[in-house]
């Protein structure tokens, strides 16, 4: 029989609070009865009692809102049988999501979780949750996605459940599903959730590109190479295309708790979304407990990349990369201002060195290291983001991501050979931003910190130049291109020192930065006047490049630098101090979407009920 | 059972003149009906004779002899039985016997039946003849039977023998004396001994078939060179024959995996002999004490397997799922489909990346095809090439680079393998992830989780937060995390920057400390200038770079980033996939070198070349051993645009340092020998990107592909004997110079060793001509125009002279230069 969802839903929301307590019992045993049925043979059975448990659980709680969890979960099931009532629920779901059974009535239990997770809008006020917390379904899902036929089937709804549960009551209790995440180490699986993430990300590029293909006359539409086509730059439209807030999530978590996860992100995939008929590649292990290494495969079976020439391997990484530079393209709308802000801060994870191991080993890679391409994206971001509605916040991220790039490259002596010229101009340019707009930009932010930071950035070249410039010349380069600019930097060091000797509040911030200043100005006031005086000697009005690095090169030694303490240290980033009420933020609004999208998904199982009612 | 090769031995001795009459002519199906009671009295008096007479051999007596055989050998080869010195010594004959059954003790059980064999049909061929012929016949037979059983015969004489004899008599001995040699000797013969086998008449191959199918069972790497070989050297027939072969039926015999090791687990506990499965005739050699000690590892394994694991119990009944006969050789189905799996993954990788237009999308592709193929390992998978027995376990994909080639994409890949006892009894390692950092923390570290789940279910009580990311590590990550804290920056202590600030910090001085400008800069430099060997990265030539890493550096580079670097057995290989060419004349090449090599090195000519090991995968596909730290010469000067001679100064410092002076020995070391490897064998197509130089200052010759009668696109380029530029003679130290004439000096000793071993060198190609439509045997002549360049009839003196012209033409050569100028313009080598 049937089961009519929408009345039912109707009926307990129809009801009001004292009604319903009147029919407590119905429910409770109506509850009990669909966990049973979970257990039955019949496919059309469990399916009924899955939606059923669906609209049950809706029901209640779009009537209580306001009602502590507590009062739900007596509502459901009755206190003293709410324990047992979803320890055979969890175990029901459990083995129905390990089993061998229909696809769809595995995707209608991952339904069911994500009703269950997101009825409130608070996930960390879902009492029912912490059931779920003690009966597991964590190896449940990471079997969905080691598995290439389930995953491509469920990997969507999987990653989200998943970075659900893990947001759950974070900062307050010791959630399970964390501490399981950050020790997760099977390949098979971590893969697996890297590339559900990276299908769909690239799914979004893929639509944007679409988009704005559609928007151009085709003048600039040529992406032509992986890397340099990631950065489009004219922002002139905004082709809005829903980001997806609830993938970002996942790969934070992903990032932030599992550090074997950055091997993932260099991982080689061809190119998802492009490919008609995604051929998933990677390998079918069986899935071990935790801990143990799954048994080798003796036999090499041959899975074969979808063979297409202009199919460009990718990896996770570069499509996030794309994803990052189209999100930053336009941060006014606040969803994607918050896209933004994640990225970034996904970025700054990725950018700490301990995570770092692999990147290392990548310096060997045949083209541009990765680390270029996220360097490039920073430039990009600082030079297409300087408006009147700063994104201070934003820009701060975008320096640490540098600035922990470079500790890393000066820590283990990477010499990338990369064209720092780009990044220093944008830098100083920010500089220039910062001083043009000092007074609109004071009311709102405290603009030195990020100057701080930025000419922190240029005392790293200028101290520890040495050892992660790729030659000498670009540590010349350097150096002409402060002279060149040097006028950015007087006006800075007098803006700074006005505001240092007035007793306004800005006053130690200031006097900071003037203090950070004294190398640069040391070397504007060393080579300016050997310049002058060269140009003055050959009778040259206007010295050409070569002739100023000339000077330069024959002056160094009579240049002295202060050496300044903790150039080359930062804070580490730490989630819960600074980041909380961002993503208390961000999984409220993921539930909501997420919620939005189920009602109207779980409601149309007619192509369930067809499938089985056939075996029947 | 007895084997009475006793008797069967003195028989086929005697067989010729006085067995004949009474002996059957047909070999009889059960083998210890051979001699008839009468006859086998007799002829064991011969015997104890012997043995009673000459208790102690004389060796001077028997090699002696066997050198009037060698003699006689000649007349045995055109076939004419008629011999003058018809002198029949019995004494010696029945000594001769003697002492072949001392040497060997415990002959195949084959033998016996193939001599009576053998015997019968020398016997049915000279039958017809007079008394007198017979007996001459006999004599001469015996002769040759003696020089078989000398310590002189070596497989290159077995070979010869099976190759130029057209008695079956003599080709069924020989068959069955290829089981005393040893294994790797005769696996050097192995292309020439299939090529007999799949295109010579039917009795070269019944000799041959129940050596390799011998060989087969017992190794698995043999069965696979086999079957390659096999199918490679066939496709040169006619489609039609080749599906009737013997060559193709032996090759399918060989994949269908009817040669399993004979070993089978059941019979294992009592460590009885093996049921003779009726194919395999050596059940009983002297190399059964081998396989028993095969036998008794693997029963050691197997046993302790069995304890653990009960599920493997039931090994017999064919286990078809994987996952049960993962490890297991003996149960899985077919035992060589991994490994054709894993040579056919290689093969496809190459065929795909060759659709790419661009060097780069190339090595992209490979390396992201290569992660693919990462996942499926370790498996028991090995490497043909390398010679010793191991498992794949790991290909480090970013290591691998695309090599140059027009059209073609053959590229180099490392591969990181386990060392093992036996291939076959040991199991297939462990998979380590490939991200497991370290060992991670495991569920049973995480005791919180236990007692939360208490807690939560009493109470919903509020614990101690766990996102603190200090926490979420495991405790030996803390001390690395706080590499950024200053305190323990003093560990880094290779930055002397980095150094001055440590100090300040730990003093917390406020006292600046000045630093000079100009330091920073010097450092930068004089760092860039500390590695100036590595070449740069050029997108159009990826390999450049990764040859010209020190083969060690890369190792221990490999190693470290390896999930597998902490074992004591890790090994690295690496090794060039070759898809889209025939392999065929470069596993000839490799071969004649090898000979070259031991010939020069037996002689004690200290010439210096480097044969490079080839697996022939098909007619249109291979493997090669790459050599190890050697880059071309056109990558040498393209990098360092610089002479080769200032080359070799930068590399290896000024003219008189010992480091140049061994390089500088080691040049001409190996320009000697390959000047004499590219006459003999008429190697063309001699542009820079073909010669490598390696760290030590030696040249190696790669590619083959024009050798004796082929010469590229018959332009009639190169009509000198080597190639001699005057770079080449720059680095030697000009023309005038001591080391040209050690140059000169090595050549002659060269040539007249090769000379004196002529035979051995040609036999190789001789053999590998039969039934091959190589371009290198193009025309008639290829052998007659190999043989001329030995100059067998020219004295010592005026083989100097013809070096001496030799050097002169190749100097003066216009053509070696317009060749270069050829290759530039067309492929851009320098």
């Amino acid at each position: 029989m049937k089961v009519n969802l929408e009345y039912l839903e109707g009926k307990l929301e129809s009801l009001d609070g004292e009604e319903l307590m009147k029919i407590k019992d119905n429910i409770n045993c109506l509850f009990q009865h669909c966990i049973q049925a979970l257990g039955e043979e019949h496919p059309i059975r469990v399916v009924n009692a899955l939606q059923t448990l669906c609209a049950l659980i809706r029901g209640v709680h779009q009537k209580n809102k306001s009602t502590s969890g507590f009062d739900i979960i007596n509502m459901l099931m009755g206190f003293d049988k709410a324990e047992l009532c979803m320890k055979n629920l969890m175990e029901s779901l459990d083995s129905l999501l390990c089993a061998e059974g229909s696809e769809s009535l595995k995707s209608l239990c991952l339904k069911l979780l994500l009703c269950l997770v997101t009825v409130t809008d608070n996930i960390s006020q879902n009492t029912i949750l912490e059931y779920v917390m003690i009966n597991s379904i964590f190896e449940a899902i990471l079997q969905i996605l080691s598995h290439p036929p389930s995953r491509r089937e469920h990997g969507y709804d999987a990653v989200v459940l998943l970075a659900l549960l893990v947001n759950y009551r974070k900062y307050e209790s010791v959630n399970p599903y964390i501490v399981k995440l950050s020790i997760v180490d099977d390949e098979a699986t971590l893969n697996g959730m890297g590339l559900v993430i990276a299908q769909a990300l690239s799914e979004y590029n893929r639509q944007y590109k679409d988009k704005e293909e559609e928007h151009q006359s085709g003048f600039f539409s040529a992406l032509t190479n992986m890397v340099g086509s990631m950065f489009i730059a004219d922002a002139h439209e905004k082709i809005s295309v829903q980001t997806n807030e609830a993938i970002l999530l996942a790969l934070y978590e992903a990032v932030h708790l599992n550090r074997n996860f950055i091997t993932v992100l260099a991982q080689s995939h061809p190119e998802m979304g492009l490919v008609t008929t995604p051929v998933s590649p990677a390998p079918t292990t069986p899935v071990t407990p935790l801990g143990t290494t799954p048994p080798s495969s003796d036999v090499i079976s041959s899975v074969e990349l979808p063979l297409d020439a202009d199919v460009q391997t990718s990896n996770l990484l570069i499509t996030f990369l794309k994803y990052s530079s189209i999100v930053m393209q336009d941060t006014k709308d606040e969803h994607r201002l918050h896209s933004g802000k994640l990225c970034l801060i996904i970025l700054t994870c990725i950018a700490e060195p301990m995570r770092h191991r692999k990147k290392a080993a990548d310096k060997n890679l045949p083209c541009r290291p990765l680390v270029c391409a996220v360097l490039d994206l920073m430039v990009e971001f600082i030079v297409t983001h300087m408006m009147k509605e700063f994104p201070m916040d934003l820009y701060i991220r975008c320096i640490q991501v540098v600035h922990k790039l470079l500790c890393y490259q000066k820590k283990c002596r990477v010499r990338l050979h990369y064209t720092w010229r780009e990044l220093w101009s944008a830098l100083i340019n920010l500089l220039k931003f910062l001083m043009s707009n000092e007074t609109v930009l004071l009311a709102k932010h405290n603009i030195f910190t990020l100057a701080l930071m930025i000419v922190n950035l240029f005392n790293m070249f200028i101290t520890y130049g040495d050892t992660f410039l790729p030659t000498p010349s670009s540590y010349d380069e350097l150096y002409y291109e402060i002279i060149r600019m040097h006028q950015s930097f007087d006006n800075l060091y007098s803006m700074v020192l006005r505001l240092s000797t007035n007793a306004g509040q800005w006053k130690e911030a200031a006097s900071k930065v003037t203090h950070a200043l004294v190398n640069i100005r040391a070397i504007i006031n060393h080579f300016n006047p050997k310049i002058e005086s060269y140009a003055a000697v050959n009778h040259i009005s206007q010295l050409s490049e070569e002739q100023v690095l000339e000077v330069v090169r024959a002056n160094y030694d009579t240049l002295t630098l202060k050496l300044q303490d903790g150039l080359d240290q930062y804070e580490r980033y730490s989630e819960q101090h600074k980041e909380a009420a961002f993503f208390k933020e961000l999984v409220r609004s993921i539930s909501t979407n997420v919620r939005r999208n189920l009602a109207f998904h779980t409601l149309s199982q007619e192509v369930l009920l067809k499938e089985f009612s056939t075996i029947s | 059972m007895k084997f009475p090769h006793l008797e069967a031995r003195s028989l086929a001795v005697a067989m010729g003149d006085t067995v004949v009459e009474t002996a059957p002519l047909k070999p009889t199906s059960e083998p210890t009906s051979g001699p008839p009671g009468n006859n086998g009295g007799s002829l064991l008096s011969v015997i104890t004779e012997g043995v009673g007479e000459l208790s102690v051999i004389d060796p001077e007596v028997a090699q002696k002899a066997c050198q009037e055989v060698l003699e006689k050998v000649k007349l045995l080869h055109g076939g004419v039985a008629v011999s003058s010195r018809g002198t029949p010594l019995e004494l010696v004959n029945g000594d001769g016997v003697d002492s072949e059954i001392r040497c060997l003790d415990d002959p195949p059980a084959q033998i016996r039946e193939e001599e009576d064999e053998m015997g019968a049909a020398v016997a049915s061929g000279t039958a017809k003849g007079a008394r007198r012929r017979r007996q001459n016949n006999s004599a001469k037979q015996s002769w040759l039977l003696r020089l078989f059983e000398s310590k002189l015969f070596d497989i290159s004489m077995a070979i010869s023998y099976l190759y130029n004899s057209k008695e079956p008599g003599v080709q069924a001995y020989i068959g069955n004396r290829l089981f005393c040699f040893r294994n790797e000797d005769v696996d050097f013969y192995l292309p020439q001994l299939l090529n007999m086998y799949i295109h010579m008449d039917e009795d070269v191959g019944d000799a041959i078939k129940p050596y390799i199918v011998h060989r087969c069972r017992q190794s698995i790497n043999f069965s696979l060179q086999c079957a390659l070989l096999l199918g490679a050297y066939s496709s040169d027939m006619h489609i039609s024959t080749q599906r009737h072969s013997r060559g193709t039926k032996l090759r399918k015999l060989i994949l269908s995996d009817e040669l399993k090791p004979a070993h089978r687990k059941r019979e294992l506990p009592s460590l009885s002999p093996a049921p003779d499965t009726g194919l395999s005739p050596s059940k009983r050699t002297h190399q059964r004490s081998k396989s028993d000690a095969t036998a008794s590892i693997s029963l050691s394994s197997n046993l302790k397997r069995t304890a653990s694991n009960p599920k493997v119990e039931n090994e017999d009944e064919e286990l078809s799922s994987s996952t049960e006969s993962i490890d297991n050789s003996f149960s899985s189905p077919v035992r060589l489909a991994p490994e054709r799996e894993f040579i056919k993954s290689l093969m496809a990788i190459g065929k795909r990346l060759a659709t790419l237009p661009t060097k780069e999308q190339k090595t992209q592709r490979l390396i992201s095809e290569l992660s693919l193929l990462n996942h499926k390992l370790p498996a028991r998978v090995w490497l043909p090439t390398a010679g010793f027995d191991h498992h794949v376990v790991r290909v480090p994909h970013t290591q691998a680079v695309v090599l140059n080639s027009k059209d073609k994409a053959p590229y180099l890949i490392y591969v990181e393998v386990l060392e093992c006892e036996n291939f076959d009894t040991t199991s297939v390692p462990a998979r380590i992830p490939e991200n497991r950092i370290r060992s991670t923390r495991s569920v049973e570290n995480l005791p919180e989780c236990g007692i939360t789940h208490e807690q939560r279910a009493g109470s919903f009580s509020t614990v101690p937060n766990y996102d603190n990311d200090d926490e979420a590590w495991s405790v030996d990550d803390i001390g690395e995390l706080q590499v950024e804290l200053p305190e323990v920056h003093t560990n880094s202590c290779d930055n002397i920057s980095q150094f001055s600030v440590d100090s300040i910090t730990s003093q917390e001085s406020k006292e600046p400390v000045f630093i000079a400008a100009g330091d920073i800069r010097r450092r930068l430099s004089e760092q860039l200038a500390h590695t100036p060997t590595a070449f740069k990265r050029d997108p159009e030539d990826p390999s450049a770079v990764a040859l010209k890493e020190p083969w060690q550096e890369k190792v221990r580079r490999i190693r470290e980033g390896s999930p597998y670097g902490h074992l004591p057995n890790w090994r690295l290989l690496s090794v060039i996939v070759k898809c889209g060419d025939d392999l065929r004349q470069e596993l000839l090449a490799f071969q004649v070198l090898k000979q070259l090599q031991s010939i020069w090195e037996q002689e004690r000519v200290p010439l210096w070349i480097k044969p490079y090991k080839i697996l022939v995968i098909s007619a249109d596909s291979g493997m090669i051993e790459p050599v190890v730290n050697a880059v071309s010469i056109h990558q040498v000067k393209k990098q360092s645009q610089l002479s080769l001679l200032d080359y070799f100064l930068q590399e290896h410092g000024s003219y008189t340092t010992e480091a140049f002076l061994s390089a500088q020995r080691n040049f001409v070391q190996s320009c000697a020998g390959y000047c004499l490897v590219c006459y003999l064998l008429q190697v063309k197509d001699r542009h820079n990107g073909n010669i490598l130089l390696d760290a030590e200052g030696h040249i190696i010759h790669i590619d083959f592909g024009f050798i004796l009668s082929s010469s590229p696109r018959n332009l009639g380029f190169e009509t000198s004997a080597f190639k001699l530029t005057t770079e080449f003679v720059d680095v030697m130290g000009g023309l005038d110079g001591d080391m040209f004439n050690y140059y000169k000096m090595l050549m002659l000793q060269g040539l007249i060793a090769a000379r004196k071993h002529m035979d051995k060198v040609v036999q190789i190609v001789e053999i590998m001509q039969q039934g091959s439509q190589l371009p290198c045997f193009h025309g008639s002549s290829t052998i007659r125009n190999l043989k001329e360049r030995f100059h067998m009839s020219m004295t010592e003196e005026q083989l100097q002279l013809l070096v001496e012209q030799m050097v002169d033409g190749s100097m003066r050569s216009i053509t070696t230069k317009l060749y270069d100028g050829f290759q530039y313009l067309t492929n851009g080598i320098m």
